[in-house]
């Protein structure tokens, strides 16, 4: 077992020549209708106590899929306790969640739903909102072939359209596919990426959102408010500050950064970053070149967003 | 058995083969998938828990990589656990202790991947501080003595920090200081060792940490535990394949003996049924058959009759067979009836279409269908003469027989031959007849109805009368007795004389009526005249019966004064058997004062042993006798000698048949006491007044 072990490690080794990062399919299989309903009801406020917030609220799908607001406002217009993290290509995140507590897309709905400062819900009271309407009951009679309309085929609807809001061709995409060149200071940002140690934990197809990592590996990063972070979970003191590594896709689009919102600007985030996470300071060039290569990583417009 | 109750059984036991067939193979079939499906998830997660290892190895070996199939083998850890425990398999009792043990599992998976999370925060540490010390000494610029002595020393660290991560040996590290000195002013150059000894103090601080938790999500825990749990699933499974296999064999048992139940019950089915036919067949044979003869019986006989359109018949008896059986006994009787039975078969073998019955006791019928009656006749003749001439042999004695045959083809086949037959035997000088109407044997059939419904009429009516002869006492030429004769008188006041009646009457009831109506009348009319005997007849067969000897001896005793006038003519018809009673029913009639008379003596049935044992008082001697006496000497010898021996006795005579003066005065001057005859007078309904008689 051990030689085998060792053989394809060997194999893995050598054929490591490829990127670590990996790019998005142009087309994934999506239930269009399903999507389309989903679509529906993301955007529907009537699923908040007060019908004032829909999930759209605080991931605006059209730019960037996160909220340009430091922390987004739910219900009674209250304030949540942590900024909003893009929905966009979250189908290729390891778990959801900042500290990662939804094992996936399922499962993390029931978290806003039910959180009584955003949308302050619970199934019973969604399932009345559908039943009640007539269009709603049409559709899912249509898709789901239902009378009676569940939680669970609303859940399944949502992550259907979730699902449908991956971003392809990003231009990085289409270096990694060999189609485009990516221009020098493109290039030069991606290295400085890679030797840097960016990428020890932004790799893979979403540039990140595959593990855990301490804010402040390097440095304590202190700030002066407490986050729901890894240890709510885990209630281990060495996961304090410990949250799911985010992704760098459509990074440009969804100012402001870190789960704390400190970050107003792409620079300001990679300075910091590589302050408190790799104990470095860049210099502005650097940063300049690395903020590039991130510009380079805006995918197209989900394709369920432009269809109709 | 009964066979409902046997097809019940057979149903029963096909079903429960048939259940547990099923409930075996679906048992079987769930068990083996469920198996299957559980051995299956369990490899792929000792596949998947390697594959997570080697990802980790490799992450923890390389400086940089895409850590996307790590959390993906996390995440199919975790789904395959989820899948052993909900498997199909584990809701089974037996396997409740699998069902800890994987419970058991989850938890130290769970301590696994979040030592995993942790490993990869502390690789990605290590992995930047590497990249970034590499990086630093890259770019270190070499221009002054005091740099390359740095770079050296650099480098050197830099070797040790990666050959520590590359061996995950913490050796590497020994006690000697890891981190750059200078006594450069240079900024840039405080600026390097600044940003080297902040890594390398960060690296020195993390490796115990990180090569413990790499070592810790390396070893070998969750395999362990992994082959525990697949050899208990095994040991389970193999006594549960056990129980299997003997769940099957007991099906195979149960199905096995089930078949030989079947087999058995349907052998022994058959064979009873087989019984039960040759019963029903030998039933059937007796029903058809004569036993004795094997010939067909007479109810095989009337079927074939019905069923035959041109029915043509020979009535076969054997004459005189009652004397075979009383002379050889039955036993040779039967013989014979078989003997003659084959010797007809034989004899008739060469004609087609017949049927030969034994349709009574000594009585053959051979049923022809549509033959020539001339032809049937002629077998007949042909069968009569052979048997006939045929000399039958048991135990070394000859009998010969002979057989009277009627044919007849003239419905009613059977009533016809039968009277036709009747014909033949009594006529002596043929055997064979063949019925014709001409025969009017029908019409004498008629007129014996006609006649017993004529007596039954005059019975009802009282027109059965007594008619009186006188009895002469030739001594005292006196009129001493008379007899009373039966007669009837029709409505037209015609009498009618009993030789018309007398004999059919005989065979019915009507005749004990008559014998009651004439004994009450003579006694009737004994009281009128006291002067006078009367005498009534009565046959020695009566006697034989019960009824009538009972009534006789009521009435006679009820008119106990009359009684001793009245004698009683016995006559001797046939032979009797069962002398005893007759003696005991003469005392009986000494005792009411009758007198008894023996009728007819010297013809017929007469019996010298009948003095002996009779108490007779008078004997009447017959007219066939009597009547000739003057012109034939031999009767009157007879005549002399019955008298005689009378006297000797010393019984009285009583002549009958006396027609002339002459045999009158023959039997006066004889000593005969008593005559009667036309002579003296003829029966009358009266007797006369006048008591003298003269000769």
């Amino acid at each position: 077992m051990n030689k085998l072990l060792f053989f394809i490690l060997l194999l893995t080794t050598l054929s490591n020549a490829q990127e670590p990062i990996l790019p998005i399919p142009k087309q994934s299989e999506i239930d269009h209708p399903k999507a389309k309903l989903g679509q529906e009801l993301f955007m529907d406020t009537r699923f908040s106590s007060d019908n004032s917030t829909s999930c759209l609220s605080c991931h605006n799908v059209y730019e960037g899929g996160a909220d340009s607001r430091d922390v987004s406002l739910g219900v009674g217009a209250q304030s949540g306790d942590i900024h909003s993290p893009t929905v966009l290509n979250a189908r290729y995140n390891f778990r959801q969640f900042w500290n990662a507590r939804a094992k996936d897309l399922v499962e993390q709905i029931d978290g806003p739903i039910h959180n009584p400062v955003e949308h302050n819900m619970d199934a019973k009271r969604v399932e009345k909102v559908l039943n009640e309407s007539t269009s709603y009951q049409e559709k899912f009679q249509e898709i789901y072939g239902v009378q009676k309309i569940l939680y669970s085929h609303f859940v399944d609807a949502i992550v259907a359209f979730e699902n449908a809001l991956y971003t392809p061709n990003a231009k990085f995409d289409k270096y990694l596919r060999g189609e485009v060149q990516l221009s020098e200071k493109e290039k030069e940002g991606y290295t400085l990426f890679k030797q840097n140690g960016c990428i020890t934990c932004h790799n893979g197809i979403n540039i990140g959102g595959n593990s855990l990592q301490k804010m402040g590996t390097f440095k304590e990063y202190k700030t002066p408010k407490i986050f729901p972070d890894r240890s709510f979970i885990t209630k281990k003191e060495s996961h304090k500050n410990v949250f799911k590594v985010p992704t760098l896709r459509n990074i440009a689009l969804t100012a402001p950064y870190f789960h704390d919102a400190s970050a107003k600007t792409l620079q300001e985030a990679v300075e910091t970053m590589s302050h408190f996470n790799l104990g470095i300071r860049l210099s502005k060039e650097e940063v300049t070149s690395i903020v590039l290569f991130l510009n380079t990583l805006t995918g197209d417009t989900p394709s369920i967003l432009e269809s109709h | 058995m009964n066979p409902l109750r046997l097809i019940f059984i057979i149903v029963l036991i096909a079903l429960i083969s048939a259940f547990l067939l099923v409930k075996f193979y679906i048992t079987q079939r769930n068990f083996t998938a469920h198996h299957k499906e559980f051995t299956l998830a369990l490899n792929t997660f000792e596949s998947q828990e390697l594959q997570l290892k080697h990802a980790l190895l490799e992450n923890a070996l390389s400086a940089y990589q895409n850590m996307d199939p790590i959390a993906q083998h996390v995440n199919a850890l975790l789904e395959t656990h989820h899948q052993l425990l909900a498997s199909k398999i584990l809701e089974d009792e037996n396997y409740k202790e699998l069902k800890n043990k994987l419970k058991e599992l989850k938890k130290t998976l769970d301590i696994r991947l979040a030592g995993v999370e942790d490993q990869l925060m502390l690789n990605a540490g290590i992995r930047n501080s590497l990249i970034f010390l590499s990086t630093q000494v890259y770019n270190l610029n070499l221009h002054s003595e005091e740099n390359i002595q740095l770079y050296a020393q650099a480098h050197k660290i830099l070797k040790r920090f990666n050959d520590t991560a590359l061996t995950q040996d913490l050796d590497y590290l020994t006690k000697e200081d890891h981190t750059l000195h200078t006594t450069s002013k240079q900024k840039n150059i405080q600026d390097f060792v600044d940003h080297f000894n902040l890594h390398a103090k960060y690296l020195i601080k993390n490796f115990p940490q990180f090569i413990i938790t790499t070592k810790y999500v390396l070893n070998n825990n969750l395999s362990d535990s992994i082959s525990t749990i697949k050899e208990l699933f095994r040991t389970k499974a193999l006594s549960d394949f056990r129980a299997l296999d003997l769940f099957a064999l007991l099906i195979f048992t149960i199905f096995t003996s089930s078949v030989i139940v079947i087999i058995f019950l349907t052998t022994k089915y058959f064979r009873e049924n087989k019984k039960l036919r040759e019963t029903t067949h030998s039933l059937e044979y007796s029903l058809s058959h004569d036993q004795l003869t094997g010939f067909l019986n007479r109810n095989s006989f009337s079927k074939e009759l019905t069923r035959l359109a041109r029915p043509h018949l020979l009535l076969l008896n054997i004459d005189e067979f009652k004397n075979v059986n009383d002379i050889y006994g039955n036993n040779v009787g039967n013989r014979l009836i078989k003997s003659l039975t084959k010797f007809i078969e034989h004899s008739l073998k060469e004609i087609e279409y017949i049927n030969i019955y034994r349709t009574g006791g000594d009585e053959f019928g051979i049923l022809f269908e549509n033959i020539e009656p001339q032809k049937a006749l002629d077998v007949a003749h042909k069968l009569q003469k052979q048997i006939s001439e045929h000399t039958f042999v048991f135990n070394h004695l000859d009998i010969e027989i002979s057989v009277s045959i009627a044919s007849n083809n003239i419905r009613p086949i059977i009533e016809n031959a039968d009277l036709a037959l009747k014909l033949v035997k009594k006529d002596l000088t043929r055997r064979v007849i063949a019925f014709n109407e001409d025969l009017n044997l029908k019409k004498s059939v008629k007129e014996n109805l006609k006649t017993i419904d004529m007596i039954k009429h005059a019975i009802q009516e009282d027109r059965v009368i007594p008619y009186f002869q006188p009895i002469i006492n030739l001594a005292e030429s006196k009129i001493e007795k008379y007899e009373a004769l039966v007669r009837v008188q029709l409505k037209n006041g015609t009498i009618i004389s009993p030789f018309v009646f007398l004999d059919i009457i005989k065979k019915t009831s009507y005749y004990q009526d008559i014998t009651a109506i004439m004994l009450e009348k003579t006694v009737d009319m004994a009281k009128q005249y006291p002067q006078y005997r009367f005498s009534v007849n009565i046959s020695m067969i009566d006697i034989l019966n019960e009824e009538i000897r009972n009534m006789l001896l009521e009435k006679l005793t009820q008119n106990f004064a009359t009684a001793s006038r009245i004698d009683i003519e016995i006559l001797e018809s046939e032979h009797v058997h069962d002398i005893a009673k007759v003696k005991e029913f003469i005392n009986e009639l000494h005792k009411t004062g009758a007198h008894v008379l023996l009728d007819d003596f010297g013809t017929g049935y007469s019996n010298f042993s009948y003095f002996s044992d009779l108490d007779i008082d008078l004997v009447k001697i017959d007219g066939s006798i009597v009547k000739e006496i003057v012109q034939d000497e031999r009767k009157s010898h007879m005549l002399q000698s019955i008298f005689d021996f009378s006297q000797g006795l010393k019984l009285d005579n009583v002549a009958e048949f006396v027609e002339t003066q002459e045999i009158a005065q023959m039997l006066q001057k004889m000593g005969v006491k008593y005559a009667q005859g036309y002579y003296f007078g003829k029966p009358a309904a009266k007797p006369l007044d006048n008591e003298n008689v003269h000769f």
